[in-house]
């Protein structure tokens, strides 16, 4: 059974349809790439994933359970305990230091531990600035904490909105690379960009135009590397 | 235990780093909880403190004999039925016929420290007389020309009933000062209460008596009730134009600081409100991101209202400090007396602003709960 | 352009602006509504304390020395009378406006059928007046007298056609004589007999309760003494004494001609007095310190109070405004940032920025002056049962308030905004 499995999903704003029957099966531990321009229906279909919206109509199911049914706050409940987030703005709480914005998303979860999050702040390599606010990191240094945030509750699935939006190549190699690590790891990945790079490190890729599903491709040489193309 | 000590970190977290934004908000609450502090001791010590005032109108109660005169011990044992405390002044009074220039005067003997508390207004030019002075009354004063400093001499004429000789005494008394007040006291002369009794040779003897009363007409009338129910040869009676007047006034007064402070109170617990209304509608981002993250309804109503209950309850703290020092400083200034400490006005004041932020708070973190995280993290 | 921008944040921001405009009104009605009640308390509470009687007593020049020292021997009076005719003319004077209310008084000696001496005081009770100013006055001691407990009747009503020889008496000469309201009582002056018919019994507290009180002529009959009067209880609203008043008191002459304009030309007791001699002749007026003293005490405490709570509230709702002008221009940093990134000058941005606050100030100011007013109506009502008089002055000083505490509620917030590097707040920090 797949991990992650969307059935005909619509996502209709009045008369726009931002998903247009959009089926999507996702394997565990997979790392796919969702791709598109802007106003594809990239950030609805990422939202519906990560429990943040509901679909018009359609099945999304996520481990056996079909979200589309459930009520806010059991969405809630899902999201804590099966994905982990990263946005394209970053999004830390600004006056929580690295650790206790990792710390946070421990203490929704269960209980926060500080030893944990501090061995996740290594895990991306930022172990000696966990004690930093965020207006002091740089901006990959910020995403790493998201990297580190998003995979302290061992989430089912990572998800993460343009990651490298707001990063340039330098940062955007080191989250990638985290990346291919989590990958190395197990760890179910979906990765929103329309950076062509990034999205074609991934296994398996998928490009939406208009609301539908116009093209799916799978890397034949996956490396988990980025590759430059200069 | 660690889940409870993260919450503490997280909003001593957001007190501390978020300081310029948090400050806003602690100022708010603790101007409103200086206000209502204020205020409300203010408007607690007012009928006290305006009620003194009220004693500028002198004697409220008079005593008089039941039959021709009482004793001192008499005097003494019928204000021992008036709290002290309540007693601003009690006066004695004599009056004797004595004769100046060989014109009939009224002549009172009195105690004059009492009598200063008991008329406050009495308008006296030089000094109130010592023993061996008088005091003399401006209209005796003009049509007798007399002056301050000079020596008279009293006149006072024992009349026995017996037939016998009326005997003449005299004394010879300095004038000390002279009194203006507008009513008949001006045609009176006043001496030291030994001093009469010396010249009319009998002692112990008092035709009446003022009383300052420090109470509420209710009050008054029950220690007047106790006066004339005790076993002393005095009847106590109001002084009507005083005590009826008093009540009317003092009770305008009182609605007066009462209705403002509602006003000042009302419209401060608005701004208070407003301003952490306003304070957390900007972190709905935050509010957002949490839910992302996954935290639940509740725990976010939690942390943000423990957040705001704690910043009321500084801010009250604060406030209540703060508050009392302004009232101090308005009865000081204006009262010239200070106000006692009531402690129960600062867990008052402490839970009215933990209240007040809590209700300001509920509802931007309701609506802020309620929107789709996906849109607070994208949009604005 | 500018005016475009503005007009965009003013309507597209609305909810911001608004809140802004809302901090700035309660701020604004609260300093209107406390600075309406602190400059009408004093007259306000003066004519609450208008409870305790006259504060002016006027009696004829010889009479105010030795009037009652003749009393003392038991002799008449003195034969000094003021001049019933010239009553009038106290409400001509400079501040016959502050003369709220007025009595004469004639006391004659008569004697009941029993032969036993009995006072009987003419006097107004509710005397209608119609004054050439066009001002209607009902003068006497139904008001000067409100301490007086009505134990049986009423009080006489002179306008209600029981004038002549319609009399009020004394609770204890009640009690003594055994009188109620509709018995006739027969007196005999020096100069004529008259009976009256009761129609009310006081208890006042005093020696009054011996007396009989009626109307000015039927006193006047009993001792052939028509036109005469032997004082006048005057109750006038003052202005507390100061030194100059306390000096002028004393002699008038000893003034400079401008310290002499300003004591004349205010209210204080004394310059009362001195013009309440200057149209009836051959009088004293005189204060009676133990209301006129009290009053000024009580009204300048009260006022002083109000003041005091009136500036805690002026500084609650300065810093109130402050605060907020500051957190909510600080909250749009972003947008500043942008403007400043696309090229705006320091100098537009804040010109942007604080006519954006002023016009907002503007219609949250005239808002919570309305409110303001509002609640300054409340208070006067529930309170004293009239209307809270408003002084122009009240306008200027809340609009300059609010103003300058607008302005300054800005300056941190700009000061922030120019420091504010276009990069740093693009790329959210």
């Amino acid at each position: 059974m797949s991990l992650l499995e969307l059935k005909h999903i619509y996502k209709i704003y009045g008369d726009l349809h931002a998903l247009d029957n959009v089926n999507l099966k996702v394997e565990k531990g997979e790392w796919l790439a969702i791709m598109g321009p802007s106003g594809s229906g990239k950030s609805t279909m990422m939202n519906i994933i990560g429990c943040m919206d509901k679909p018009s109509k359609g099945e999304v199911i996520l481990d056996g359970v079909d979200i589309a049914k459930e009520n806010a706050k059991s969405l809630t409940t899902i999201r804590r305990d099966k994905i982990g987030l990263i946005f394209q703005q970053f999004h830390l709480v600004n006056y929580l230091t690295a650790i206790e914005n990792v710390m946070l998303a421990q203490y929704y979860h269960s209980i926060p531990d500080e030893k944990e999050a501090l061995e996740a702040l290594d895990r991306v390599g930022l172990k000696d600035r966990a004690r930093h606010l965020p207006s002091q990191l740089s901006g990959g240094e910020q995403q790493r904490v998201c990297v580190a945030r998003a995979l302290i509750n061992h989430p089912e699935i990572i998800l993460a909105d343009e990651p490298t939006g707001n990063l340039d190549d330098k940062n955007e190699e080191i989250v990638v690379e985290l990346f291919r690590k989590l990958h190395e790891d197990g760890t179910t990945l979906i990765v929103v960009t329309h950076d062509p790079e990034v999205a074609e490190v991934a296994q398996r890729m998928v490009v939406l135009r208009s609301g539908k599903i116009s093209r799916e491709t799978v890397n034949e040489h996956f490396t988990g590397h980025i590759r430059f193309d200069n | 235990m660690k889940t409870r000590k993260m919450f503490f970190r997280m909003i001593t977290a957001s007190l501390m780093r978020r300081r310029s934004r948090m400050i806003v908000a602690l100022l708010a609450i603790a101007i409103g909880a200086t206000i209502l502090s204020g205020l409300i001791t203010i408007y607690n010590d007012v009928p006290r403190q305006m009620g003194a005032q009220f004693r500028n109108y002198g004697a409220n109660m008079i005593l008089t004999p039941t039959e021709e005169s009482f004793t001192k011990a008499d005097f003494d044992e019928a204000l021992s039925r008036i709290p002290d405390a309540d007693l601003v002044g009690a006066t004695p009074y004599r009056y004797e016929t004595v004769r100046i220039h060989e014109q009939p005067i009224m002549a009172a003997g009195t105690d004059m420290e009492s009598a200063k508390k008991t008329s406050p207004y009495w308008l006296v030019e030089g000094e109130w007389p010592a023993s061996g002075s008088i005091m003399v009354g401006a209209g005796v004063a003009e049509s007798l020309e007399l002056k301050i400093g000079d020596t008279e001499t009293v006149t006072y004429t024992i009349e026995r009933g017996d037939g016998s000789e009326p005997e003449e005494r005299t004394l010879d008394l300095t004038i000390s000062g002279t009194l203006s007040t507008g009513g008949s006291e001006e045609n009176y002369v006043y001496v030291p209460m030994e001093d009469l009794e010396q010249l009319t040779g009998t002692a112990d003897r008092i035709d009446l008596a003022e009383l300052s009363v420090s109470q509420t007409a209710d009050q008054l009338n029950s220690s007047m009730e106790a006066i004339n129910d005790g076993p002393e040869k005095v009847t106590a009676s109001l002084v009507k134009r005083v005590t009826a007047s008093e009540t009317t006034v003092l009770t305008k007064l009182q609605a007066l600081v009462l209705l403002v402070t509602i006003v000042v109170l009302a419209l401060t617990m608005i701004y208070v409100a407003t301003t952490m209304t306003a304070v957390v509608t900007e972190r709905r981002k935050e509010i957002g991101l949490r839910k992302a993250i996954g935290a639940s309804d509740l725990s976010i109503v939690r942390e943000f209202m423990g957040e705001g209950m704690l910043l009321g309850g500084i801010g009250g703290l604060l406030g209540s400090f703060v508050g009392f020092a302004f009232a101090q400083f308005v009865s000081r200034n204006v009262f010239s007396s200070s106000i006692s400490f009531r402690p129960l006005l600062v867990p008052v004041t402490i839970l009215v602003s933990i209240a007040i932020t809590a209700i300001a708070c509920l509802i931007p973190i309701r609506s802020a709960t309620s929107v789709d995280p996906a849109l607070v993290l994208k949009g604005e | 352009m500018f005016i475009r921008m503005i007009g965009g944040t003013l309507f597209r921001q609305w909810k911001k602006m608004l809140m802004i405009a809302f901090t700035i009104a309660l701020g604004a009605s609260l300093a209107t509504a406390m600075l309406s009640v602190v400059l009408d308390v004093g007259d306000k509470v003066n004519q609450e304390l208008k409870t305790y009687g006259a504060n002016i007593t006027v009696v004829p020049k010889q009479a105010s020395v030795l009037n009652d020292l003749y009393d003392v021997e038991g002799g008449g009076s003195a034969g000094a009378y003021l001049k019933e005719e010239e009553l009038g003319k106290i409400k001509t004077i400079f501040w016959a406006f502050n003369i709220v209310d007025y009595a004469p008084f004639i006391n004659a000696n008569a004697t009941l059928d029993d032969g036993s001496d009995v006072t009987v005081v003419g006097s107004w009770f509710n005397h209608h007046m119609s004054l050439p100013t066009g001002e209607e006055l009902d003068a006497g001691i139904t008001s000067l007298r409100s301490w007086w407990e009505i134990k049986d009747g009423h009080w006489l009503d002179e306008q209600n056609g029981e004038d002549g020889n319609a009399c009020m008496v004394g609770s204890a000469l009640a009690e003594t004589r055994q009188l109620a309201q509709g018995d006739t009582i027969h007196v005999k002056g020096s100069a004529a007999d008259a009976d009256f018919t009761v129609v009310g019994v006081f208890e006042a507290g005093g020696e009054e309760d011996n007396q009989i009180f009626t109307s000015l002529d039927a006193a006047q009959a009993l001792d052939d003494l028509d036109g005469c009067i032997d004082s006048i209880e005057v109750s006038a609203l003052t202005t507390p004494d100061n030194e100059l008043a306390v000096k002028a008191a004393k002699d008038p002459k000893s003034l400079t001609i401008s310290q002499y304009e300003t004591w004349y030309c205010t209210a204080y007791v004394s310059s009362i007095c001195f013009q309440i001699q200057e149209v009836i002749t051959y009088s004293v007026a005189s204060p009676v310190r133990q209301v006129a003293d009290s009053e000024g005490a009580i009204l300048e405490k009260t006022q002083l109070l109000m003041l005091l709570i009136t500036l805690l509230s002026l500084i609650g709702a300065a810093l109130g405004i402050c605060n907020l002008v500051t957190a909510s221009v600080m909250e749009r940093s972003s947008e500043i940032g942008l403007m400043k990134a696309i090229g705006a000058y320091n100098g537009s941005v804040t010109g942007l920025v604080i006519t954006e606050i002023m016009i907002t100030a503007v219609f949250g100011g005239i808002a919570g002056f309305a409110a303001g007013f509002g609640f300054a109506q409340i208070i006067g009502r529930s309170v004293f049962g009239s209307a809270i008089t408003m002084r122009p002055m009240v306008i200027p000083i809340v609009a300059v308030l609010v103003a300058i505490v607008t302005l300054i509620g800005c300056i941190p917030a700009i000061r922030m905004l120019l420091r504010l590097e276009p990069a740093e707040v693009l790329h959210g920090r």
